[in-house]
């Protein structure tokens, strides 16, 4: 058995792209989203009346993924292929006028691929039902903790009930609530809600992980710290919740303040991590539509060699092109369906290199 | 799907994707890993099987071991998928009339039956109107229970084993040669020689481990000879190929002979020192001048001479041969020849010089020399020797004459059961429905018996045409020895627990044996190791003595080469440095005439057939034809033919012999003789390649002639359709609805890029 | 060259695609296949070529660079590994990008997959599944200097021309000694009938 470790004397020249150089003018984009986002803020909270200041840790860590977030979807719409596909997605899924059907197309391309994320469901079920409950979950939670960091919602109590509350969103009273009705035990409680699901599908995901052998390139590390936060949080978060319901109000501070840190640990991370694909997946969930209607409207390429279908002309043209922007001087190679080009490789090797190779 | 999938360009979704859903969830974090080998070929591959925390074949892990140095073809990297498989045979089969499906009883239900119908054959027609036939997958501890069990608990002659249909011409022409029956050298012998001659052996696709020996030679310069009708993928790229006739083998042979003594490169000093009969062979080969061997092979002569020359200049050199000149009513002469050859240069006996049969079956060599052949004894004693019956005797603690005599070859036994001369059989470890020749004839002999039982861990379509079919277990259930083409002694291991009520074919064997009662106390084994201590005794002062080999020792030693005659011995990976195995040490020569295969082209069919195997099937495909990457690689037959002959890929064509027909699909290839066709013979009726086969045997190894007869091919209607491999009451048949496109695009199988 | 890599010689190739199925067997993609085993001139010749993910250097990995969601990671020994479940796509521009037909692309699950040297095989020492299991060393791992012991009398080149371009890999391909080759011809040039 050979056991002598990957030797590898020569690194490879670097890879391009991957390294992180700091680019002012993401920086500057960044800084507006910042902006943008503290004024909303502001505005959204009756100039700070509504605010909570305890919460002031929340709203400063997602100010920096405003900050963060902005400037990784800058630097990353900057490669050819993601700026050409970024586009394409976004015009595919643009409404256009109505009646032509695409604006059903576009409602069910989203459904399908951001919120159903039926894909995940054809690579394994168990794991498709477990994305659900993350994604749910996660999107329950940031529903509602945003605008209440924020003071965009806030409750008052209505005097005299005891249980019933006004609910205020922008400042504005909008309905009002029993906290022992159904509706009002689940608005209290849907944060327990999310955590729930985050800490089901998370389950499952350690299982997995520990349970089975995966692919390291692709998983551990990268995906294990970002699970353990999602659940950190979801633990923390129910945590609370048993100290104010079972045991008046004991430990609540200091659960409070860990809380705290694992949400603000978590949004800070985001820009950097696997957190990231949050954004850039629904950035991109128009590029299946426009291969769709590339195809319909400029057909199908043939390979020059053999004949058959290749992919769509307008793809491959959108390819060509990227790949001569990134300098790949072999674009028109696409023509040629990847089994022929290892058969003219194969056929070339034969009649140049290794003659007689017959 | 809402919507159509998107344009998918050719060969990039072919991730050959596991078929069965429990294969693909990701392996497990626990597992331990088993010390075996494979259980197909002669090669017998070490490898690592991997087991589950819960006791579960999952998985295979290259091993380093001495034989294969990690290496493995894409049977060997899939053979555990048998042991899980949803096709396994987890409880006994019977049914009280052929015309009834089979159906689950328990196991004593079945011992009663088959016990009983032994006694009521065995009472009227006689002891011998009951056969074994047995097969060499087994481990050899097994082997030798199938001889002992027909012999003793029986008392019938007519036992016989699948090998049969295999080595045997080899094993033949050993004996007369050089006295002893077993490969002269291990294999890593060629790494020193000069020159290779491989005939009839397609070992990139039969062995394909072994090839790394053979380009090992190469790449320290030695020059590798292929002779072979068609241009396999071994044959490609050898220095020099010799594509002739199917079944001219030993024409060729004396003409090469006859240029290498013309030119005086005969070894005269080892002939004078070490042989006898060279003065009638050199008469002999001085009728073959490479002109009169060119017309009846089909080559040119100047290629037999260039042969001649390459080998008889050769400092060191060595011939392997397998199947190719084996498989004719000439077997055992066409390998003299290549002995003749060897011995006249004097290439033997020394490293770099040898000679080898290359077995066929994993256990092909242990499975011949344990007793289960027809007229052999353990230790490859011959049975008709009165010293050798009475060491038997004296081991298995039985009298002379309760030990049975000279019994008749497998296929006879089948033509017997036809005449009604053998009523009750026994099958285990084969699937002539599909092996044996004239396929039809072997049917309507099934047929014929009155009581069949079959015993395997797959159910065959020769299992499906019995009485009672007992479960067992496959290799990774059970330990045991085998012995590799090299002689070879290796063990296999016990890797998970038989599925369901399976059991071990030896407990099986040895249940059936108790409950006859004939002495039944002579099968009272508990494991396969009490068998293994038996048979070192019964093969001590053997030729193939196993009298020093213990598991342990194997184990820890990487093989053990018998003669192995006692615990200190180390075993003898080289034959012959001294002497050779006749009384006197000397080899013999012997002239060999040239004839005729049993049937030759005429006008109506002007065409050899010939068949053989693909690399991703093995024997009958009984194993083979239900593991899905296998499948998916080669999921049919096909007829090989020469562009000339105007047809083109995908065709369907009509192959006509005076036994049969079937339709397979062309695959045109400029790498076989215009005058010959080939069909691998995997697959069962309706598009059996033994369909068209002649039934013919060679006169001294009983080996069935399926490397040539004559056919005739017109243009077909309707391709035969291949049907997958029976499964259990109950079972799922194999589907092959996601293959689209199931014609293979090289003799290898079907490539990845296309499908 | 003291790095170990994989080096292939399709002329010792016999076709066997024991390497198909021993890809299946690897931990980071269980049950599913990543090479390539094509048969360039069905009909003439039984010869077969095997193609594995050549993880080129230079430039490095079209398929990344190529990559709207720079899903494709490159580790710091330069090798190329399959797409990240989360980042993929399945645009299938990699697919086309890269000379070699390397790629695979799983329409249904829309994920893109490709031989990443058995990652998780290699970095801990193992040899990558195909290459342990190629009963001919058509496919070879280990140094340069490994080959050249076993195999006097060939040369390996990491060099491919693709029409005008060169790209150069971190595995290379088996040639003959004497061959003067600066770089092996990839299949493609501009001219569409300069094969034969």
């Amino acid at each position: 058995m050979n056991d002598q470790p990957l030797d590898y004397s020569i690194l490879p020249p670097d890879p391009g792209g991957a390294r992180p150089t700091w680019d002012p003018s993401a920086a500057a984009a960044g800084l507006i989203a910042t902006a943008v986002l503290a004024l909303a803020i502001y505005s959204g909270s009756a100039n700070l009346l509504h605010f909570d200041a305890a919460l002031v840790g929340y709203t400063l860590a997602t100010l920096f993924l405003a900050f963060g977030a902005t400037y990784r979807l800058v630097t990353w719409s900057r490669s050819p292929a993601a700026r050409r596909y970024l586009s394409k997605s976004r015009k595919a899924l643009l409404p256009r006028p109505l009646g032509d059907g695409t604006l059903t197309a576009s409602a069910r391309e989203v459904t399908s691929t951001v919120l159903l994320q039926r894909f995940i469901a054809k690579r394994s079920r168990p794991r498709w039902l477990a994305h659900q409950g993350l994604f749910w979950g996660v999107i329950l939670a940031t529903l509602i903790t945003f605008p209440l960091t924020f003071g965009w919602i806030h409750f008052r109590a209505v005097p005299g009930t005891g249980s019933g509350y006004y609910v205020y969103m922008m400042g504005v009273r909008a309905a009002h609530l029993d906290a022992l009705s159904l509706l009002g035990w689940l608005t209290f409680h849907a944060l327990d809600l999310a955590s729930l699901l985050i800490l089901s599908g998370g389950a499952y995901f350690l299982w997995h992980r520990w349970s089975t052998r995966g692919n390291s390139l692709t998983q551990l590390g990268r995906d294990l710290m970002p699970l353990l936060a999602l659940m950190a949080i979801s633990v923390t978060g129910l945590a609370l919740t048993v100290s104010s319901v079972f045991m008046e109000g004991a430990w609540y501070q200091p659960l409070a303040f860990v809380h705290m840190c694992t949400v603000v640990l978590t949004l800070v991370w985001i820009p950097f991590g696997k957190f990231f694909h949050t954004l850039q997946r629904p950035a991109m969930a128009g590029v299946g539509l426009h291969k769709e209607l590339g195809v319909q409207k400029g057909g199908v390429a043939q390979c020059v060699r053999c004949g058959e279908p290749v992919e769509g002309t307008i793809f491959l043209d959108d390819l060509k092109q990227t790949m001569g922007e990134l300098g790949l001087g072999f674009g028109d190679w696409v023509e040629t369906c990847p089994s022929c080009k290892r058969l003219e490789r194969g056929a070339a090797y034969r009649n140049h290199v290794k003659e007689g190779y017959r | 799907m809402r919507r159509a999938l998107p344009v998918m360009a050719p060969g990039i979704g072919s991730f050959r994707k596991e078929r069965s859903r429990a294969r693909t969830k990701p392996r497990p974090r626990e597992e331990r890993l088993v010390e075996t080998h494979c259980c197909y070929c002669g090669v017998q591959c070490g490898m690592y099987l991997r087991v589950s925390g819960d006791g579960k074949v999952f998985g295979v892990e290259p091993r380093d071991h001495d034989i294969n140095k990690m290496k493995l073809c894409p049977k060997g990297v899939t053979a555990y998928q048998q042991v899980n498989h949803t096709d396994r045979l987890t409880t006994p089969l019977m049914r009280d009339r052929r015309d009834q499906p089979l159906r689950p009883v328990s196991w004593d239900a079945a011992f009663d039956r088959v016990v009983s119908e032994i006694q009521t054959i065995q009472a009227k027609y006689g002891a011998d109107a009951f056969a074994v036939y047995s097969g060499s997958s087994l481990t050899t501890e097994k082997c030798y229970l199938m001889g002992k069990f027909a012999r003793v608990a029986l008392g019938t002659k007519h036992v016989d084993y699948n090998g049969r249909l295999c080595m045997v011409s080899a094993a033949g022409a050993n004996k007369k040669a050089f006295g002893v029956d077993r490969a002269a050298n291990p294999w890593s012998d060629m790494l020193e020689t000069d020159v290779i001659m491989l005939l009839g052996a397609n070992v990139g696709e039969c062995f394909p481990v072994a090839t790394q020996y053979f380009w090992g030679a190469r790449d320290r310069g030695a020059k590798l000879i292929t002779v072979d009708p068609r241009e396999t993928p071994i044959a490609r790229t050898a220095d020099i190929h010799v594509p002739l006739r199917p079944g001219t083998d030993a024409a060729f042979c004396n003409a090469v002979l006859h240029v290498i003594e013309r030119e005086g490169l005969v070894d005269e000093e080892f002939i004078a020192a070490r042989t006898i009969g060279w003065g009638q062979l050199r008469e002999k080969v001085r009728e073959y001048p490479p002109e009169r061997a060119g017309k009846i092979c089909g080559v040119d002569p100047a290629l037999i001479e260039q042969v001649a020359l390459t080998w008889g200049r050769a400092d060191k050199a060595m011939a392997f041969h397998a199947r190719g000149i084996e498989h004719h009513t000439q077997g055992v002469n066409n390998c003299l020849t290549v002995i003749n050859l060897v011995l006249a240069t004097g290439q033997i006996g020394r490293p770099g010089k040898g000679y080898g049969t290359i077995t066929g079956q994993g256990n092909g060599q242990g499975g011949r020399e344990h007793g289960q052949k027809s007229d052999q004894l353990p230790g490859q004693r011959m049975i008709e020797d009165p010293e050798a019956r009475a060491h038997i005797c004296r081991a298995w603690g039985i009298t002379d004459e309760e030990l049975p005599h000279k019994g008749t070859s497998a296929v006879e036994m089948v033509h017997q059961a036809e005449r009604g001369e053998i009523a009750g059989w026994l099958g285990i470890c084969n699937n002539p429905l599909v092996s044996m020749p004239n396929t039809d004839r072997i049917a309507r002999g099934y047929d014929s018996l009155e009581f069949h039982c079959q015993i395997d861990f797959f159910l065959s379509e020769t299992c499906v045409r019995a009485d009672v079919v007992l479960p067992s277990t496959c290799w990774a259930e059970d330990e045991g020895v085998s012995t590799n083409a090299e002689g070879r002694v290796i063990k296999y291991n016990k890797a998970a627990e038989p599925p369901g009520e399976a059991k071990p074919d030896w407990w099986i064997v040895c249940e059936i044996a108790r409950r006859l009662g004939r002495h039944a106390d002579k099968f009272g084994f508990g494991s396969a190791r009490e068998i293994f201590e038996e048979l070192r005794v019964a093969s001590a002062g053997g030729l193939a003595d196993y009298s020093g080999m213990t598991y342990e020792r194997i184990e820890q030693s990487g093989g053990i080469f018998w003669p192995c005659p006692s615990e200190d011995h180390p075993g003898t990976p080289r034959l012959f440095e001294q002497s050779f195995a006749h009384p006197d040490g000397l080899a013999r020569f012997h002239a060999i005439d040239w004839q005729h295969p049993a049937e030759e082209v005429d006008d109506e069919f002007p065409l050899r057939l010939t068949t053989g195997r693909t690399v991703a099937h093995y024997l009958s495909g009984n194993q083979t034809r239900r593991i899905d990457a296998l499948v998916q690689q080669t999921p049919s037959p096909w007829i090989e033919v020469h562009p000339d002959l105007g047809y083109s890929n995908g065709d369907p064509v009509r192959i006509v012999s005076r036994r049969g027909s079937a339709t397979y699909p062309a695959l045109v290839v400029a790498s076989i003789r215009r005058d010959t066709v080939f069909i691998p013979y995997h697959w069962a009726t309706p598009v059996a390649a033994n369909l068209m086969t002649v039934d013919a045997l060679d006169p001294t190894s009983l080996i069935p002639e399926f490397k040539v007869c004559a056919c005739r091919i017109e243009p077909g209607v309707a391709m035969d359709e291949t049907m997958p491999p029976p499964v259990p009451p109950g079972g799922q048949s194999y589907d092959f609805s996601r293959m689209t496109d199931r014609q293979p695009s090289a003799p290898q199988g079907r490539g990845t890029g296309r499908g | 060259m003291t790095k170990k890599a994989l080096f292939i010689d399709p002329g010792r190739c016999i076709g066997c695609q024991a390497c198909v199925a021993a890809c299946r067997e690897c931990d980071s993609h269980p049950g599913k296949s990543m090479i390539h085993l094509d048969y360039p001139d069905p009909g003439n010749s039984t010869a077969a070529a095997p193609t594995v993910c050549m993880h080129c250097s230079d430039p490095v990995a079209p398929c990344a660079q190529v990559c709207p969601t720079d899903a494709i990671p490159i580790d710091e020994q330069g090798i190329v590994g399959s797409a990240s479940e989360e980042l993929c796509i399945g645009c299938g521009n990699c697919v086309h990008a890269c000379p070699f037909g390397v790629p695979k692309l799983d329409l249904v699950e829309m994920l893109q997959s490709k031989c990443d040297m058995c990652y998780d095989r290699t970095s801990q020492g193992k040899l990558p599944m195909c290459a342990s299991v190629c009963p001919t060393d058509a496919l070879f791992f280990g140094t340069q200097a490994e080959l050249m012991q076993k195999r006097p009398g060939v040369q390996a080149v990491d060099i491919f021309g693709f029409g005008d371009e060169t790209v150069r890999t971190n595995n290379a391909m088996v040639a003959p000694a004497g061959k003067n080759l600066d770089r092996i011809p990839g299949g493609y040039s501009r001219e569409p009938d300069s094969r034969e």
